[in-house]
């Protein structure tokens, strides 16, 4: 538990709402701090992105990132809420951790979200394929939670 | 700059799943590569959010036919991870069991296959010819050779039977014996040293960037493993070490495959030999959810698979996310495939092991502005070998 009371002391006025369960921290960021917590995340405790994951929720369109602490075998999950569902707009990690970058492109086709400051910000699953042939936002369920 | 541009797929032997990796050519030196996938999207994600917490596990099951019980493995976890809900010890050995299994028939695909792309048949019979008895064990533990259907929310839906332990042994002290022998052969032979050490290496700090995972990372020095990191199932009371190199090329990527397969059998023998003492049930009786969210991993042969549920109290997940390892081990082509002589391109495709198939089609350049090269890529990876086959035996 070292690792998230080191995180919580550095960063801690930094994030919003956390749920402390054995070895997954989740907590809620704003888009404007986003990027220290990631650098503090992936440069200073060397943490490793798994994944991320977007959905739609009642308060708008939410992006989670999902980071291993490998060494402890700890998570910390950075939740970033949009409230504009129609023009989801936040700060892409991409600069920070090369490898968000794909996530990042996925989870713009599926939600629509505009990742400010990715690299590359082309389509990736549907590059050379009809706009919207299996993918996209209209064909995904709406459920909230 | 005078380039040519060559597209690898969507459909090639090299690949099972139908994915574009387009190679900028100078000469023969790749300048770039361009990645493309999205060529076979399923929906499971969107599927898995229509079923039972159950019928999710049977659908992740047949994400990949390799993985096949990496992803349901990782799926329960993610469900157990909502609950914290614990296990049976004699379950936990059986999960254990049989993702060993799997994780030796994959690394012997891969080894064999390794040794089809540059030319070293001999290799890829081997391989493929010790991987049939492990094969074998999943039919005696589970009655199929493919698909197991092993994994439930709160342990296992087949116990293995005492009866069949000592002939799971014997199966496996075989395959233990032979792959002593394939890692003395791949270790000492000059011919493969000389083809693959040095050639598409992947740094470090480029498996650090790139997020990169299993034998990928960790041929190039970096500690992760989710087996060590998070042991869950059986992982925490057996004996077993992590395999890391540090050069980060082809070859190391094939001495972490091996060196894990003989960990692997290590951890078979502890499970089978726990099997027989270890008495109790297989599962336990799992009711109902409750709201939360869980993260649920494994390490598969490629690397950590993960998957995120979100439930809402109901018997279904309101969100469920699923990283295969490939998907963050692709990418690093990017760093390891720039400046490599195009010959080496196939064999460095292939060293993160992305998902294979049998297709059998040849190269040819399908930009209408330029001239078809035609260029077999398999043949060039093929002569290269054939090449220092000669510098090194003479003829």
């Amino acid at each position: 538990m070292h690792e998230v009371d080191e995180f919580l002391s550095k960063m801690g006025s930094k994030i919003g709402l956390v749920i402390n369960k054995k070895k997954r921290l989740y907590f809620e960021v704003e888009n404007g701090n986003l990027h220290e917590v990631v650098t503090y995340l992936f440069k200073d405790l060397g943490c490793r992105l798994s994944t991320a994951t977007a959905m739609e929720v009642y308060r708008g369109v939410e992006v989670l990132y999902q980071f291993s602490h490998d060494a402890s075998g700890q998570y910390f999950c950075p939740r970033v809420v949009m409230t504009d569902k129609k023009k989801p707009v936040m700060n892409s990690i991409t600069p920070i951790v090369t490898g968000a970058g794909w996530i990042e492109r996925e989870m713009a086709e599926y939600w629509n979200i505009s990742f400010t400051g990715h690299p590359r910000p082309e389509p990736l699953l549907t590059k050379n394929h009809p706009r919207g042939e299996g993918l996209g936002q209209p064909f995904r369920i709406r459920r909230t939670s | 700059m005078n380039s040519n541009v060559l597209p690898v797929g969507p459909y090639h032997p090299l690949l099972e799943e139908a994915e574009y990796f387009t190679l900028t050519l100078d000469g023969e030196t790749v300048t770039d590569i361009d990645l493309d996938i999205g060529w076979m999207h399923r929906g499971h994600e969107l599927i898995s959010e229509r079923k039972t917490f159950t019928q999710s596990i049977y659908l992740v099951e047949r994400i990949c036919g390799i993985c096949s019980t990496s992803h349901p493995l990782a799926c329960v976890h993610a469900v157990e991870d909502v609950d914290n809900i614990e296990i049976p010890e004699r379950a936990a050995y059986i999960r254990t069991l049989v993702g060993e299994l799997e994780r030796i028939h994959s690394h012997l695909l891969w080894i064999g296959l390794a040794g089809h792309f540059i030319g070293y048949d001999t290799l890829w019979m081997w391989a493929w010819k010790y991987r049939e008895p492990i094969l074998d064990m999943f039919e005696i533990i589970s009655g199929n050779r493919n698909h197991y259907g092993v994994m439930r929310v709160g342990g296992v839906a087949v116990d293995v039977h005492p009866e069949r332990i000592s002939e799971l042994k014997k199966i496996v002290d075989m395959v233990d014996s032979k792959m002593h022998m394939i890692a003395k052969a791949a270790k000492d032979d000059p011919v493969l040293k000389s083809r693959l050490v040095g050639v598409g290496v992947l740094s470090k700090q480029d498996a650090i960037d790139y997020c990169a995972v299993g034998p990928t990372a960790r041929a190039s020095g970096v500690h992760t493993d989710v087996r060590k990191d998070e042991p869950n199932d059986a992982y925490g009371m057996v004996d077993f070490n992590e395999i890391v190199c540090e050069n980060g090329d082809v070859y190391d990527k094939l001495v972490v495959r091996v060196l894990e397969t003989l960990e692997s059998t290590k951890i078979v023998r502890q499970c089978l030999d726990k099997l027989e003492t270890v008495k109790g049930p297989i599962l336990n009786n799992v009711k109902e959810i409750s709201m939360g969210e869980g993260i649920g991993r494994y390490e598969a042969p490629r690397g950590e698979v993960f998957h995120y549920v979100r439930t809402d109290g109901t018997n279904t997940p309101v969100r469920h996310k699923v990283r295969a390892p490939s998907y963050v081990n692709i990418p690093t082509f990017q760093a390891s495939c720039k400046g490599i002589p195009v010959a080496d391109a196939l064999i460095t495709l292939a060293s993160v092991d992305p998902c294979y198939c049998c297709t059998e089609r040849s190269i040819k350049i399908i930009d209408p502005n330029r001239d078809p090269l035609g260029i077999d890529i398999m043949k060039l990876s093929r002569d290269k070998t054939e090449q220092i086959r000669r510098e090194v035996y003479g003829g």
